[in-house]
């Protein structure tokens, strides 16, 4: 009997091991290319595309932008190799941009920019000029770029843009954005491309709170629109048109009003004074505008929205200060002299309490108020028909991104266990300047670009696991 | 020590169970003649581990015995994800469900009683590091293990009937993940977050009754049904590791309070019937369909409690004191069938064969139960070393299908808070027992 078991016992158990050896296997997914090519891919676009965060563009962001993240997933189906002006690794921290240093006591954030290893060449502080990159680049994404700007000539010129200046020739300092388009894709013959402008049409306006800068007529948007979308496809290439997000589900909008109003509110204070829009003109002319203290928007209801650099600001409340309007002032580059004829335009007395007379009244750089976004929404609205209809007359795929990100603000969304919200800070997808996403959010942006390709192209990419791209850096 | 804890000590080590042998996480290795045989039993008698599959049947058995068995469960569990990467494989874990029957009666009597142990739910699995569902799941330990004080009464020398009493003796689950705390500074890593849910259940009663009929030496046929039995843990454990300790940790501490968690994880009932067939003294072949009634499973529920000091508000995990997974389990059926056949007085030789259906539908896979409708086949003896004592030996092979679901799956059943991908399992069982007739 021993010997029974003990023959048969080990013979069973080796069996048993020797077969456990086998693990069930399960294959790779092939991936197809379906009815596109996408051998050699160019990206056209503004800081999205260049992979701007934090206030800033730096290597780390470049190196997690969507375009790149789409060549990787290209790479599989034979993608070529895709260029991007990355700023060198001494010089790695590029633009400077903003870092989270900590929590006041009340637990409001603390931010500190970087300003070591930077990229900067010459210029002056307040318009410095950065290293150049004049490589052949299949990234065009520039920071900043409307789609009013594209036909510019001197928008990469040392008195224009500084992150188009830096991929600008220095034969040729007058090309035009489109221009640039035009040559790269004769130099590069892209077989598929990715378009994403105008954003900063509705954005550069919208963050200035309506106070600077002016929505690009539609007409021109339009017009715009046909002339880059034809260079692209002049070879016959396939690609992406994306639309335009509404900004005003941005954590730059919405992340301080809830605060704001609930502090008021324990205070009882029924409203502010706030300005709107840019025009000149003193305490009874229209650009003063009463709000409620009950029409401020948390997740309750009202309608006016607070950006995020007027929480520096909103402490005064009730003071007699003039340190908002001199933070504004010096957002303008105008020269200090200028400051006392600012605030007679504009019939500023700073004797009065911020924001509860009509004489000392919350710029109107801080409020995006219900008029202004009316306006934003409604010019949102008329660029994104035109960018469809432009991109369906072409045959193109279309990343609805207006739908997406109103879906991500509401809903949030959910990557393999993971909660992610619009949320500032902890909400993973946008950074800290409350505008541009995180390498997170942008890796869930090519996510979606990567399902419409498939839909469109019948192709069979995978999307990149979110959760290996990092959220905000927390100093934990 | 008393007998109990005794086997709550040796229960610790042996009684976990990769998901061997049935749907979900059910465990359906009852006793190791029948293992060998692709799991019939309910429409047989062949020992004492009819208390298991049909008490009714235990007065039908014609000797009293003991029986110890005790089997090596190796689960080989692959995944991939829907996001591409590698293919992702469990870390080895063995574990060893056993089974003890013992019963008795006087000779000639119409009754018979007895005890049973056995292990009929468990579940042991723990996903490679970093896996692509690290925050949904990276290890989960599930044990139940079951005592049966069972009688068995005779009516007419063809029919009989019994019952056991069913005492969840000792439960445990051990559930961990890592927390996607906010992503940390690369020049000062403190490591991934990780959170562990560790509790026992506590002791519950349930019953397994059985009928059995056996018109003829060539047929029996037989019914039974275990009841359900919740797994109810009060007062389990919350421990966390890598909580953030420098300028952020006051912010982001203070959402993880809870010490304390309960839930309830529901044991389903089992209906069976079965079919045994001797053409020949020589042969026997046993038919059974088991329905097994999963859909009790609706959510799994989680409360917090307990306050470590991290913050003001008690019982909080990621900021809530509550946290509900749907799950909505259908009720699997299972078939199988399987045969001995007795070579001479001392060798019996068993082959089988089975078929369940998943518990788990499509969209709501997730890690901690990867279920998919599995083929089983089996093989094993029996050597009969004296007139007293025999040696039963089995092997089982399961291989579940391939299951995949995609992230359209998840959103469309509301199932986001766990991943898209490929699943495929194959376990291996083999097993041995003693057995001692008087």
């Amino acid at each position: 009997m021993k010997l029974f078991i003990m023959r048969t016992a080990p013979v069973l158990g080796l069996l048993g091991l020797g077969l456990a050896g086998c693990q069930p296997d399960i294959e790779a997914p092939s991936v197809s290319a379906g009815s596109a090519n996408f051998s050699s891919y160019i990206s056209v676009g503004n800081s999205l595309t260049a992979g701007y965060a934090d206030g800033g563009l730096y290597r780390e962001g470049q190196l997690s932008s969507y375009p790149s993240i789409l060549a990787g997933q290209f790479a599989q189906v034979g993608g070529g190799a895709f260029v991007q002006p990355l700023f060198a690794e001494a010089q790695s921290n590029g633009s400077g941009y903003l870092k989270l240093t900590g929590f006041t006591p009340a637990g409001s954030p603390t931010t500190a920019a970087v300003t070591t290893n930077l990229a900067v060449r010459g210029g002056t502080a307040a318009a410095p000029l950065y290293t150049k990159f004049t490589d052949p680049v299949n990234n065009l994404g520039v920071p900043g770029i409307r789609m009013s700007d594209i036909l510019t000539p001197g928008y990469g010129s040392t008195a224009g843009n500084p992150y188009f200046e830096r991929l600008t020739p220095d034969a040729t300092p007058f090309q035009t954005y489109l221009q640039r388009v035009q040559a790269t894709v004769a130099a590069l013959k892209p077989t598929f491309f990715t378009e994403w402008l105008g954003n900063n049409d509705v954005l550069g306006y919208a963050t200035a709170g309506g106070a600077s800068s002016t929505l690009t007529p539609t007409a021109t948007f339009t017009t715009n629109t046909n002339q880059v979308l034809d260079a692209l496809v002049a070879d016959g290439a396939k690609g992406v048109v994306a639309t335009i997000p509404d900004v005003t589900g941005i954590p730059f909008f919405t992340t301080v009003g809830p605060s704001l109003k609930a502090t008021l509110l324990a205070a009882n204070v029924p409203g502010l004074v706030i300005m709107t829009g840019s025009a000149p003109g003193g305490p009874g002319t229209p650009n003063r505008k009463q709000i409620a203290t009950a029409d401020i928007r948390d997740a309750a209801g009202g309608r006016q929205l607070f950006t995020l650099t007027s929480a520096a600001f909103l402490g005064l409340l009730n003071q007699p200060t003039d340190l908002p309007w001199r933070y504004i002032y010096s957002l303008s580059g105008q020269p200090a002299a200028g400051y006392p004829l600012f605030l007679s335009a504009y019939g500023i007395d700073p004797t009065k309490p911020f924001g509860a007379d009509p004489a000392n009244p919350i710029p109107s750089a801080f409020v995006l108020d219900d008029v202004e976004q009316g306006l934003t929404v409604s010019a949102t609205n008329a660029f994104n028909a035109a960018l469809i209809s432009a991109a369906n007359a072409r045959g193109l795929a279309v990343f609805d991104a207006n739908v997406f990100f109103r879906s991500v603000s509401t809903n949030g969304i959910q990557t393999n266990g993971v909660n992610n919200t619009a949320g500032y800070l902890s909400g993973n997808l946008f950074g800290l300047d409350g505008v541009h996403p995180t390498p997170r959010g942008y890796a869930v942006i090519a996510n979606e670009m990567l399902k419409v390709i498939n839909a469109k192209y019948g192709s069979s990419f995978t999307g990149v696991n979110p959760n290996n791209y990092r959220g905000v850096i927390f100093p934990l | 020590m008393t007998v109990k804890t005794l086997l709550l000590a040796g229960g610790t080590l042996l009684v976990s169970a990769s998901a061997a042998s049935a749907s979900g996480f059910q465990v359906n290795l009852g006793g190791q003649k029948n293992i060998g045989m692709g799991g019939v039993g309910v429409g047989l008698s062949l020992d004492q581990a009819a208390m298991f599959y049909n008490p009714g049947a235990l007065a039908m058995v014609r000797e009293n015995g003991v029986q110890l068995g005790v089997n090596g469960a190796i689960a080989r569990v692959s995944f991939r994800s829907a996001d591409g990467g590698d293919q992702r494989m469990l870390d080895n874990k063995l574990v060893v469900p056993f089974n003890f029957y013992a019963g008795f009666g006087p000779k000639d009597a119409k009754y018979k009683f007895g005890v049973a142990v056995y292990t009929p739910y468990g579940s042991t699995l723990k996903y490679a590091d970093g896996w692509e569902g690290r925050y949904v799941l990276t290890e989960i330990t599930l044990q139940s293990l079951y005592v049966q004080p069972t009688f068995s009464y005779a009516i007419t020398p063809q029919l009989s009937v019994g019952a056991g009493l069913m005492i969840l003796a000792y439960g445990n689950v051990n559930l961990q993940k890592d927390v996607p705390f906010p992503t940390q500074d690369p020049q000062q890593p403190i490591g991934p977050g990780h959170i562990t849910l560790d509790g026992k259940a506590k002791t519950q009663f349930g019953y397994n009754a059985g009928v059995f009929f056996k018109p003829s030496d060539k047929m029996s046929v037989g019914v039974s049904y275990r009841s359900q039995i919740d797994a109810k843990v009060e007062n389990g454990d919350v421990t966390y590791s890598g909580l953030p300790a420098g300028a952020s940790a006051a912010l982001v501490n203070r959402s993880f309070t809870a010490t304390k968690f309960s839930a309830t994880l529901p044991l389903p009932a089992v209906a069976n019937i079965g079919v045994g067939i001797m053409p020949t003294d020589k042969l026997t072949i046993g038919l059974d369909a088991s329905l097994t009634f999963w859909s009790t499973y609706r959510t799994l529920d989680f409360g917090f409690s307990g306050n470590n000091g991290n913050g003001g508000t008690d019982g909080l995990v990621g900021g809530n004191n509550f946290s509900s997974s749907k799950r909505y389990y259908q009720d699997a059926l299972a078939f199988r069938l399987g045969g001995q056949y007795k070579v001479d007085d001392k060798l019996t030789v068993r082959l089988g064969t089975s078929y369940d259906f998943s518990a788990v539908k499509d969209g709501y896979v997730g890690p901690e139960t990867p279920d998919a409708n599995r083929v089983q086949g089996s093989a094993g003896l029996s050597y009969q070393v004296t007139e007293h004592l025999g040696v039963d030996a089995s092997f089982l092979f399961e291989a579940f299908m391939k299951r995949t679901q995609t992230q359209q799956d998840l959103l469309d059943n509301g199932t986001s808070d766990r991943v898209a991908g490929t699943y495929r399992t194959n376990i291996y069982v083999p097993g041995i027992g003693l057995h001692y007739k008087f």
